[in-house]
């Protein structure tokens, strides 16, 4: 057992560590590399929009702009939640946008040894929004990459799961 | 690349310069023997050649060394300025602009030839060369002094050994309209005066700097709305607030008035593409030019630059013909290109316009069936005008064959995309064998538009107010009799005529639950986007905001109908809507109205459009008008909010004092008793205006309607008469709102006010 360990530690020389910014929607709880988070702005209303696609959680203001935002619980499915909620605001390719969650937790250091691929038995939708889990002591920590929930990733990859 | 401040400094000035240098190119081949023309064109290459030797930059010298040679004959009257000099002349500023392209990339000066140029420039010179001797001798009969416009014609005549060259030059295809010409050539002269004067005064700053100041002028603008919203209950603050809004106003327009730059600016260019062009197409034509003056913001300057040169491209290429095509069509074979910029409100229009071939709209109907872009039973339900705006389709654009057929076509929907990028809109008219005016319409800023604040599913939308037109308010009682049913479309009949109707709440969510309209106040907002006229019924109304437009994200940029988001003064975000996108998504046509101005048009030339729009007033049982472009709003509201400042009637309207005319004496209808609470609570109306810079109310018994007015004048006479027009066949006062004495001692009204417990 604990020669293979060694072994895999031998193979990835250097173990690096990652600090994730924890955050839980429903049951779940997730984490977004702190690297790609300009800033945490707690207990938010968003203002809805009519006619956006449905992962829309609405618009926030931040600093002189006028922010879209991503609703995680709407990306899992789950029913919206009442109140205010907490929005990490995310740095990507395609700009910056608000990540609408249900309460944002602590930072958490994990080891890039401790990090598993999307298992095979997750649904596709999922599958395309998860970039794997990290196993901590006593539960798992899905990792969330940002590029992929940046608002115009998301509405291409709608369209074209409609069109297939 | 690091460039050092010197050699910067240069580039800038040297562009400048030939900027200038080609603004006057154009006028000179319209007066060639103009002097000072000649002297600006002189001075503009005199200091490029000046620096340059200084800086070392050897190629550049050379050129323009050679330049001012042939501009010092010019100058000095041996030469006059014909067609080949001239062209000369432009292929030097060529010439001059791109090695300064490349010294501004590569930092040095490229290791292009120039020789043959020059050799060009040397040949121009040589018959005054070669006739110097005459020149001698014929000074020697009779000095003609060189500066004099009359003298130096038979001694440029005898100078002129080339028989290609127009003894008497005349050039004239692009001569401004004659009185423009007039103007023209006294503006710059003054300008120039000007520019000397005011060279010291002046100092370079770059945009990016500006952009910033903007934004930060947009930010605050918003949290002065914030301070506004949140003080106005406040007394104590009223003062304070007031001269926030005053500084946030004034700083603003400063901000945007150091971004404004005259669209001379990119006018400047289009005489030599015109020039260019219609030689190399062999076309004649007579460029005209309106309306130079008209500023507008530098960074949409810049942005309409191209889709411009694009529209008078088009003009030339497709829409006027060859002179003998136009001869046999009974047409001046010289044709007419006019370039109009004016300011209308809130927006800059640009048009282009050609007398030319215009378009033929059953061949963009088979087109656009042929390629595809709608189908059969929709355009057979277009109209004429809908139909001609298919050429801005993309696919409409890439065959050469819809050129040759129609007559336009390519890339225009490059320039509606470019155009719409900045917030503009694009529209065409066209009448086939009388011409073709594509019409540009570019808001006035990017940052900062006036808007209405409307309510709808629990939530505040902003409505540009450069497309409403007049608000409708249906009580809840009424709301089943005025809305009325043609089977599913619901109509309103506005003054006698059916106005199609949207709900947003119907519109923003479809298919959904929705209150019934009949159990609550409605609201209809006119609007009026690109000729598609219709009523927006909406079921609440804030105020009128000055809202920063912010942008959205691609995402909420899609579904098209939001030109973006702002934060209103109590920190709620809004949605803009766009009013033509919703026109569009509800299927709203364009209405034919526009056929008919155009009808009225021609018979009563440019004056019908020139007919003001009254709002039809009762004053005390007379009828009176008032300019409707000077109307803000119109307020109802109990006669005991009106208070005298001595025998001053005025109105604490927003936290600001409004003077309210009373001419007609319906404040003191109620005199005898105002006292008693009933008397009190009598409605009156007072219509806000705009008078120069303040604001004045004026106390009407009734608001009766908005009417187009007509000129009178005074019989035997073309004098037209001031303070009366006639609406509706009946001679109407015109109430004179620069009488309305200014309000003595504002500054401490407002304390006296606050005491006064309002």
């Amino acid at each position: 057992m604990s020669a293979s360990t060694a072994v895999k530690r031998k193979e990835k020389i250097a173990d690096t560590l990652v600090e994730m910014c924890s955050v839980r929607v429903g049951q779940t709880l997730f984490g977004v590399p702190i690297t790609h988070i300009l800033e945490i702005v707690g207990s938010a209303r968003p203002q809805p929009v009519p006619l956006a696609p449905r992962f829309v959680g609405g618009l926030v203001h931040y600093r002189g702009d006028v922010l879209t935002t991503v609703s995680l619980r709407q990306l899992l499915g789950l029913a919206p939640k009442d109140g205010p909620q907490d929005i990490l605001v995310l740095e990507s390719a395609g700009g910056c946008f608000g990540l609408l969650v249900d309460s944002v937790g602590e930072v958490l250091t994990v080891s890039s040894a401790d990090h598993e691929p999307n298992p095979s038995i997750l649904d596709d939708r999922r599958k395309a929004l998860f970039a794997g889990a990290y196993k901590l002591k006593d539960s798992l920590l899905v990792m969330l990459d940002p590029e992929r929930l940046e608002p115009m990733q998301l509405s291409q990859a709608d369209r074209s799961a409609a069109r297939s | 690349m690091a460039m050092d401040e010197l050699t910067r400094e240069f580039l800038i000035e040297s562009q400048e310069g030939l900027d200038r240098m080609e603004r006057c190119m154009t006028d000179l081949e319209a007066r060639p023997k103009d002097g000072s023309l000649i002297g600006e064109i002189f001075r503009s290459v005199h200091t490029i050649k000046g620096t340059t030797g200084f800086l070392g930059f050897k190629r550049l010298e050379k050129l323009a060394h050679a330049g001012e040679n042939l501009l010092g004959l010019l100058r000095e009257g041996k030469l006059v300025a014909d067609r080949p000099i001239i062209t000369g002349l432009l292929q030097l500023l060529d010439g001059l602009r791109s090695i300064l392209k490349t010294i501004e990339t590569e930092s040095s000066e490229g290791d292009g030839e120039d020789a043959e140029l020059i050799c060009r420039l040397d040949v121009l010179q040589a018959p005054a060369k070669a006739l110097a001797m005459q020149a001698a001798q014929v000074k020697a009969g009779r000095s003609p002094a060189p500066q004099e416009q009359a003298s130096p014609q038979p001694a440029a005549a005898l100078a002129q050994p080339r028989p290609t060259a127009a003894q008497t030059p005349q050039p004239v295809e692009l001569a401004p309209a004659a009185a423009e010409a007039e103007s023209d050539a006294a503006k710059p002269r003054s300008a120039q005066a000007q520019a000397g004067a005011a060279a010291d005064s002046t100092l370079r700053v770059d945009v990016t700097l500006l952009n910033r100041m903007m934004n930060l002028v947009g930010e605050l603008v918003l949290t002065r709305n914030q301070v506004l919203q949140a003080t106005s209950a406040d007394p104590n603050m009223t003062v304070l607030s007031r001269r926030l809004d005053m500084v946030t106003a004034d700083l603003r327009e400063s901000v945007m008035k150091a971004r404004m730059q005259p669209v001379s600016n990119i006018f400047s260019k289009i005489p030599r593409i015109v020039r260019d062009l219609s030689q190399g197409l062999g076309r004649r034509v007579r460029l005209q030019v309106e309306g130079q003056e008209t500023e507008l913001d530098k960074s949409l300057l810049e942005a309409i630059k191209d889709p411009l040169t694009h529209a008078v491209r088009n003009s030339l290429d497709h829409g006027i013909e060859l002179p003998e095509a136009r001869q046999v069509a009974g047409k001046n074979p010289e044709g007419t290109l006019k370039l109009r910029a004016s300011q209308e409100g809130s927006h800059v229009v640009i048009e282009v316009s050609d007398d030319g071939a215009g378009i033929a709209v059953e061949k963009i109907r088979a087109k656009a069936l042929e390629r595809g872009l709608i189908s059969s039973e929709r355009a057979s339900g277009l109209g004429e005008r809908e139909l001609l705006q298919l050429i801005f389709l993309p696919g409409f654009s890439t065959a050469a064959s819809v050129t040759n057929v129609s007559g336009r076509g390519v890339g225009m929907d490059v320039v509606r995309t470019n155009v719409e990028k900045i917030g503009g809109k694009v529209e065409i008219d066209s009448w086939p064998g009388k011409g073709t005016t594509l019409r540009m319409r570019i808001p006035l800023t990017l940052a900062i538009i006036p808007a209405l604040i409307v309510h709808s599913l629990n939530q505040s939308f902003a409505l540009p107010q450069g497309a409403l037109f007049e608000l409708v308010h249906i009580p809840e009682d009424q709301a089943t009799a005025a809305i009325e049913w043609m089977e599913d479309a619901p109509l309103y009949r506005l003054r006698g005529k059916l106005l199609p109707l949207v709900f947003l709440d119907r519109l923003l969510k479809p298919g959904g639950e929705h209150a019934d309209f009949a159990a609550r106040d409605n609201f209809i907002a006119v609007l009026d986007a690109d000729g598609r006229r219709f009523g927006l019924v909406v079921d609440g109304l804030a105020d009128p905001e000055e809202i920063v437009v912010k942008p959205l994200s691609a995402v909420l940029k899609d579904i098209g109908l939001y030109s973006g988001a702002t934060v209103l003064g109590n920190a709620d975000l809004a949605l803009i809507l766009d009013p033509g996108a919703i026109a569009l998504k509800a299927g709203i046509s364009m209405s034919r109205e526009e056929d008919g101005a155009r009808a009225s048009e021609e018979e009563g030339e440019a004056d019908a459009a020139k007919n003001m729009e009254y709002l039809l007033v009762e004053v005390g049982g007379r009828q009176a008008a008032v300019p409707l472009k000077d109307v803000l709003r119109i307020e109802q509201l109990p006669l005991s909010r009106i208070e005298y400042i001595g025998y001053r009637a005025v109105l604490n309207f927003e936290g600001q004092l409004l003077p309210v005319e009373d001419t007609g004496g319906v404040l003191g209808e109620g005199a005898d008793y105002s006292a008693t609470a009933e008397g009190s609570q009598r409605q009156i109306v007072v219509v806000v205006c705009r008078e120069g810079q303040r604001h004045v109310g004026i106390a009407v018994s009734h608001v009766l309607d908005v009417v187009a007015g007509a000129d009178l004048f005074e019989a035997g006479t073309r004098q037209r008469t001031g303070g009366v027009t006639l609406l509706k066949n009946r001679v109407t006062g015109v109430v004179d709102m620069s009488a309305v004495a200014p309000l003595p001692a504002v500054e401490e009204a407002p304390a006296e006010w606050a005491e006064a417990g309002v």
